[in-house]
């Protein structure tokens, strides 16, 4: 029986890193204390395998034929993708993957009753992998990852009670499919409120972000499930805001934990609501 | 905003793929973006016509997803994270808003 070690939830939007010395004081620190801590803890966790639920942005697939999970099975994973380099600005990245956790996860998924697809070579990452792995050196661990592309943004998409239940598969396959001590840590790589390529891409919901961290926050998974919605996540930023997604897969996964978060930022050029959380699963 | 207008058979969502994953595509759009446009048949009038003036409101209501939209606006006015992203989503918004009330002046 594998055991989950570390789960936290970050965000990912590319200024972070591009417009980070352009940021304002407050700005720049709540960056610095939400990567920082999560990189930290994960460090201590002393994990041997780091699952990361991340959204893709259309970067792998076409609109006409959009799967919603994507598990990748490579032995190396590597970014930023080409074009994505002088976007997001930062350096280049590599991460060794974990072929045999990718190979159960696809098979315990199937089995438990979700409709997983697997990339055998190279995926594209953009912001998504990239930005937490430069923000927190993930790199520098020589930690294997496992990346689980999701869709939320190509309608239709899985709402918030069918990640919920992901997580929740995804909780079984580590205890019942996962080798004895082996030990899993799980991000959620998305949100908070922003509408990418909207007429609202500089308009950050303060309101919700803060109600999504409190929640989020709390061992309380029937109100966070009640309270953030599709609709209110897209009231909040079309197409984009639904990336907390990823969250709710952490979540059902950990069950009800308590988490700490590290403060908030909502600077408009960031085009993007910051915040994190690191759940207690010790 | 809502998905209401959202259309997945644009082919102008193929054109923003096509260029994100070839470097070649992507030059000769800059140099020649009609021969570029020329590749995709099933290229409505008015979406070719949005495209080549840069009416993203246009382009949006016949139901370009915005996340695509976003990255074509990269493609015509810049993708560095200091200075062309930020031309290129300034001038998005002013497109899709008809205003510049909500761009930031810095940074």
């Amino acid at each position: 029986m594998a055991e989950i070690v570390f789960a936290a939830g970050i965000p990912h939007a590319p200024a972070v890193v591009g417009l980070f010395d352009k940021a304002p004081d407050e700005a720049r620190a709540v960056v610095a204390a939400t990567f920082g801590a999560v990189g930290r803890a994960l460090r201590a966790a002393k994990p041997d395998v780091v699952l990361v639920f991340a959204n893709d942005h259309l970067t792998n697939s076409r609109i006409t034929a959009y799967p919603d999970f994507i598990i990748g099975h490579a032995a190396e994973h590597a970014g930023p993708h080409e074009w994505f380099k002088e976007w997001i600005g930062c350096r280049d990245w590599a991460l060794p993957g974990n072929p045999e956790v990718a190979r159960t996860l696809f098979k315990g998924l199937t089995k438990r009753g979700f409709r997983m697809n697997v990339e055998a070579g190279p995926l594209k990452f953009d912001d998504n992998l990239s930005v937490p792995t430069v923000m927190t050196e993930l790199d520098s661990t020589g930690i294997p990852v496992v990346p689980i592309l999701q869709n939320c943004t190509v309608p239709p998409f899985p709402d918030g009670a069918r990640c919920y239940a992901l997580g929740q598969a995804v909780a079984r396959c580590i205890a019942e499919d996962m080798p004895a001590g082996l030990r899993v840590a799980l991000i959620g790589s998305g949100g908070l409120s922003h509408e990418p390529g909207g007429a609202r891409y500089y308009k950050i919901d303060e309101e919700f972000d803060q109600l999504f961290l409190k929640l989020a926050s709390q061992p309380d998974h029937a109100t966070f499930l009640r309270e953030i919605t599709i609709p209110r996540m897209e009231q909040a930023g079309l197409g984009g805001t639904a990336e907390v997604l990823s969250w709710f897969i952490v979540m059902g996964a950990i069950g009800e934990r308590r988490g700490e978060s590290f403060g908030y930022t909502g600077w408009p050029s960031f085009r993007c609501g910051i915040g994190g959380v690191v759940w207690e699963v010790a | 905003m809502s998905w209401e207008a959202y259309d997945p058979s644009l082919a102008a969502h193929d054109l923003v793929q096509d260029l994100k994953w070839d470097p070649a595509l992507r030059a000769l759009f800059k140099q020649n973006e009609a021969a570029v446009l020329d590749r995709y048949p099933t290229m409505l009038p008015a979406e070719r016509r949005a495209i080549e003036q840069r009416d993203f409101r246009a382009l949006y209501d016949l139901g370009m997803h915005p996340y695509l939209g976003g990255q074509l606006s990269r493609f015509i006015w810049g993708n560095d994270a200091g200075g062309g992203a930020i031309e290129a989503s300034n001038r998005l918004v002013a497109s899709l808003t008809g205003s510049t009330a909500s761009i930031p002046e810095k940074p």
